[in-house]
This record gives structure tokens, C-alpha cells and sequence, in this order.
């Protein structure tokens, strides 16, 4: 089963101009407990599918939502020349099929 | 009496629960009537509005233009302040103008001047400039207190001197300054959307906390219910806690929901972090009060060793010119990348025969690599393309030179295998070629300790 046939919500956003911040939701306890229970498989994934080292990779378990967030460092920070994404709101593709 | 000074007045013989209404997350893009209309039957004690943020871009900090029309922003800000003063409640406006930045102040406090004139409305006007000197910042580089943000390289001096706006993210406690002048509305430069809404409570002796969080939450008004969106909500707030009703019918702030909204826009959910401290969500509840309404409680606030303000500036990049054109031929879709480098090798040879070559030229592939910078092309083509090339340059000229240049080539490009010999690309109108204009970076994005907030961020008032 991939990431995006569980979660509810799967985005990206900036965290502040240097960081690009993924909220992955799920509907219920049992996906979120889940993922949670393969939270460093997830990191590695995240390191390889956007080419950063695993300790460039903050993921963080948000029980209070049933969600986990991970935070990587741009490639560009936002606006400079060659951003492809200001708000960064379209860098979460590679996270839907991430097989759980 | 002005508003505030009645309201301390109250709270100083009894206290009771604060209404707050959150008006607007993004001030100048339209407040829904029927929500800031109903807020405003619920007696509200204040209202307030963000109308900033770093998440636009640099441009707006750069050229000091803001991101709404004018025209937007004015209707706005027309709707909060004549509800404001005929309620006769406070307004708190925090980073005026999008990006906060002196030039941003002053076209937000020139719109609540015509407004009063044109309104026939009087009231005591407060604002918060946030532009920081350079001398300031320059001589804490040299006392090594100024710390890069996430991923930024240490603040130089030139860097500094580079910045055509260069703001501090003021909090509570410039508001609070401002509050205490007795001024009616409040409008202040870039600021910490939390100071918008946590001041008056920090004043009349709220837990800085749970108003703290409380304040997180409002800026964005109705985005942390189900549906999201920009209405205006209605926080009520006591000494335990404080409850979310947002003001249109149709959208329910429940206990997920509100939760969910402390990871928006943030790197970490559990914190938020404040020029005086931070404020720890790890403790914090969220109970269901009925279908749309969820009471949150248990935020604490833990004072910082040192205050500290958040730099934001951007700076000159050059100018920027694009050039807007599509293709539909499998043959150059396959092959755009290539073709695209040979196009750049051309259009270098020709633009630089006399000049060095002192422009960027970018290309993005929509259909391919217009959004991300992916590692692998698609395992089958789109059968079209959308190719949008950029170039940025010293001049504006420059950067029109060299689009145009590559226009023509990238037009009659041959490569191999080209079967569509007149042309590789559909132009949608012309001229295909755009200048947008200065281009900006964000240059400072770096923390600077400080041993006083006063002087950083002076009160100005005036009577209107």
C-alpha cells in the first residue's frame, strides 16, 4: 500500500524561506499508528526520493492530529533565481507512492 | 475614554472571558461580509488582522510594493475599521502592507488616512515601524549575535548594506507598547502574527501561553476549520483556555482540525517561537465543545535567556524578462533537453560576442520539469509541452535581449530528426517576450539577540 492511498491530506508548504515542510494526515489510528511504527524506513525514503542525506530529514509524529510532518532544506531557497516553487506548495509528488 | 483604556478599566474591577475575532488571515484579498457580520453580533473586545507574510516571495519585501491591489487592500481595511469604530472595539493590524517594510507601513497608513477622511472617522492611530538600522544589525554582526536561520550562510555587513529592506518580526510586546498609548487601531510593520492578537490579552493578564497559541490559530482566521477557509472566527478567551467558533455557518473548528493547524506553514508543530520565548504545544488539549466549536487548552509559555529578533531582508537580483511558448511535437518533446541546451549555447555565442556573459537564463518544461527539478524524466512524454524561459540580467534591456534572442532560435532551432521544419514552438500571443521587471532575492533570514526591544521598534501615534 502507497502513502496517498491512506493519507487524508499529503501537502507541501514553506516552513520559512529555506525549508519545505510535508503534513501527511490519515483518517484514523490504525494508519497513523502504522506509519508511525516505520517513521526511520520513512526517513531514508524521504532522503533518496529528494536527493538529501538522512540527517537533512526532520520527521516529527504529530499524535494531537494523527499526522506526521517532515521537514527537508530547499534546493533553492524560495524566489531566488531558478526556484521552481515560491510557496513551495507542489514539492510533495514523490512522497505519494512511498510504499507503506 | 478610547476603547482599550475602557476595557483595562473593566478587567482592573472584574474579569470575564475576551472575545477576540481573527478577521482576516491575508488582509487586501476580500473578508466574507456575512462571517465579519456575524462576529460582530457577537460583541466582540477586539478585532485583528494579518496582512503579512515571508511565504509571498521576496519581491514584495524587495520593492516595497504590496502583494493585494491597492484597491483590495483599501476595501479591507474600509470594512474592519468602520466596523472597529463603530463598535467602538480596537483594531490590531500587524505587518502592514504584506511584507512590513517602511514603505509598506506608510501605503497602509495612508489608506486608513483617506479612509477616516472620506468615512468622517476620528480615532487615535498607533503604528510600529519594523525597519531595523544597519548600523544596528552591522555592529551586532561584529559582537557575533546575529545567528543564520535553518540553512542560511552567516549575515556579512555588505549583505546588510545590500538589502533594500531589511525588517524585524517585532512580538507582544511592541503592541503592548502601542496599546498603551490608548490608540484605537494599532498598525504595525512586519510582526509575529501572534503579537496581532495576544497583546491585549497579555495586558489584561491572560496566560501569555494559552493567548499565544490562541493568537496562532485567529491570524489565519477560519483556515484551521473543516472546511478551511478565510472567514472571519471568533476565539473566546479565559484564564484555562479559549474556544474556536468560526463565524460562517458552513465551516466547524473541531478538535483535528484545530490540531492540524499547528503543522501549517511550521517545521515543528509542538513550538512556537516568540522574540521572548516560546510557547510548548506538547501539553495542549482539544476538546469538542459541540459540532463547530472545540475548546484548546494547556499551552505554556517558557521565557528565552535572551530576546531575540527575526531578520527578514531581500536584495537586488537583476531583471527579469521571460519568454512564453508551447510545443506539441513528440520529436522536440522528447528531445527538449538537449535541444534547449543547444538553443543556450546559441543564443551565449550571439549575446555575448562583445559582453560577458552576465545573465542567467532558466528554462522550465511544464509537462516535465516545470514544477520540480525531478531526477529522471517521465517514462512516457505529455503531448504537450509548455516552455517558459526566464532570464535574468544587470538591466532590464539586457535580460529583453536575450530572450528575444532565444525566442528566435528556439523557433528555428534545427535538430536532429525535426520533421516540423517552421517552427518548434506555438507562440499564444504577441509579443511572447514579457520584462517583468526587478527581480529580488531573500538575502537576510537570520536571528539577532538584542537587549532591548524598545528602541528597536518605536511607537509612533497620531490623531486622526
Amino acid at each position: 500500500m502507497q502513502l496517498q492511498d491512506i493519507a487524508r491530506v499529503l501537502r507541501s508548504k514553506n516552513a520559512g524561506p529555506c525549508l519545505i515542510t510535508f503534513d501527511v494526515m490519515f483518517g484514523n489510528r490504525k494508519d497513523f499508528d502504522r506509519v508511525c511504527s516505520q517513521l526511520h524506513r520513512l526517513r531514508t525514503e524521504v532522503a533518496s526520493r529528494y536527493g538529501r542525506s538522512e540527517n537533512e530529514v526532520r520527521v516529527i509524529a504529530y499524535e494531537p492530529a494523527q499526522a506526521v510532518k517532515i521537514t527537508i532544506p530547499r534546493d533553492v531557497m524560495s524566489g531566488d533565481p531558478g526556484d521552481r516553487d515560491v510557496y513551495g506548495a507542489q514539492q510533495h509528488a514523490p512522497l505519494l507512492e512511498i510504499e507503506i | 475614554m478610547s476603547a482599550i483604556g475602557r476595557l483595562f478599566d473593566e478587567f482592573s474591577v472584574s474579569r470575564r472571558p475576551l472575545r477576540i475575532l481573527g478577521a482576516s488571515g491575508q488582509l487586501g484579498y476580500g473578508i466574507p461580509t456575512p462571517a465579519l457580520r456575524e462576529g460582530l453580533t457577537r460583541r466582540p473586545d477586539m478585532i485583528g488582522c494579518d496582512m503579512g507574510s515571508i511565504d509571498i516571495g521576496p519581491h514584495y519585501l524587495g520593492s516595497g510594493s504590496m502583494a493585494p491591489t491597492r484597491v483590495g487592500a483599501k476595501r479591507d481595511l474600509r470594512k474592519v475599521l468602520r466596523a472597529a469604530r463603530t463598535h467602538d472595539i480596537p483594531l490590531v493590524i500587524g505587518s502592514a502592507g504584506s511584507a512590513g517594510a517602511a514603505p509598506h507601513l506608510e501605503q497602509t497608513l495612508d489608506m486608513l488616512r483617506e479612509i477616516a477622511a472620506e468615512d468622517g472617522l476620528h480615532f487615535k492611530l498607533a503604528s510600529i515601524p519594523a525597519d531595523l538600522s544597519r548600523d544596528t544589525v552591522k555592529a551586532a554582526i561584529g559582537a557575533g549575535r546575529v545567528h543564520p536561520l535553518d540553512t542560511m550562510e552567516p549575515l556579512s555587513p555588505e549583505e546588510v548594506d545590500s538589502a533594500t529592506n531589511l525588517v524585524g518580526q517585532m512580538g507582544v510586546e511592541a503592541f503592548r507598547r502601542a496599546l498603551e498609548t490608548g490608540a484605537d487601531v494599532v498598525v504595525a510593520g512586519r510582526a509575529c502574527d501572534t503579537g496581532i492578537f495576544a497583546a491585549i490579552p497579555d495586558i489584561l493578564g491572560f496566560p501569555l501561553g494559552i493567548s499565544t497559541h490562541m493568537a496562532k490559530i485567529v491570524e489565519c482566521a477560519s483556515l484551521c476549520c473543516i472546511p478551511g477557509g478565510r472567514d472571519t472566527i471568533l476565539a473566546t478567551l479565559d484564564d484555562e483556555g479559549f474556544e474556536l467558533e468560526s463565524m460562517a455557518l458552513d465551516r466547524a473548528a473541531t478538535p483535528s482540525s484545530v490540531a492540524a493547524h499547528s503543522l501549517y506553514e511550521q517545521a515543528d508543530p509542538y513550538d512556537v517561537r516568540e522574540p521572548a520565548g516560546r510557547v510548548d504545544l506538547r501539553s495542549v488539549t482539544y476538546t469538542k465543545l459541540d459540532a463547530r466549536r472545540t475548546r484548546v487548552a494547556g499551552a505554556s509559555f517558557e521565557p528565552a535567556e535572551r530576546l531575540t529578533v527575526k531578520m527578514e531582508g531581500a536584495r537586488p537580483a537583476g531583471y527579469r524578462a521571460l519568454l512564453l511558448c508551447g510545443a506539441a511535437d513528440p520529436r522536440f518533446i522528447s528531445r527538449h533537453q538537449a535541444i534547449l541546451e543547444r538553443v543556450k549555447g546559441v543564443v551565449h555565442d550571439l549575446v555575448c560576442e562583445d559582453t560577458p556573459e552576465d545573465y542567467q537564463l532558466f528554462f522550465r518544461v511544464y509537462g516535465a520539469d516545470g514544477v520540480r527539478s525531478w531526477s529522471a524524466p517521465p517514462e512516457t512524454w505529455p503531448r504537450e509541452v509548455f516552455v517558459l524561459g526566464e532570464c535574468i540580467a544587470p538591466s532590464a534591456e539586457r535580460a529583453e535581449e536575450v530572450v528575444r534572442t532565444t525566442k528566435q532560435y528556439l523557433l528555428h532551432h534545427g535538430y536532429e530528426g525535426r520533421l516540423s521544419t517552421a517552427g518548434n514552438v506555438a507562440f499564444p500571443f504577441t509579443p511572447p517576450e514579457v520584462v517583468t521587471g526587478a527581480a529580488y532575492r531573500f538575502n537576510v533570514f537570520h536571528l539577532m539577540e538584542v537587549d532591548d526591544l524598545v528602541s528597536l521598534f518605536p511607537v509612533q501615534v497620531e490623531q486622526l
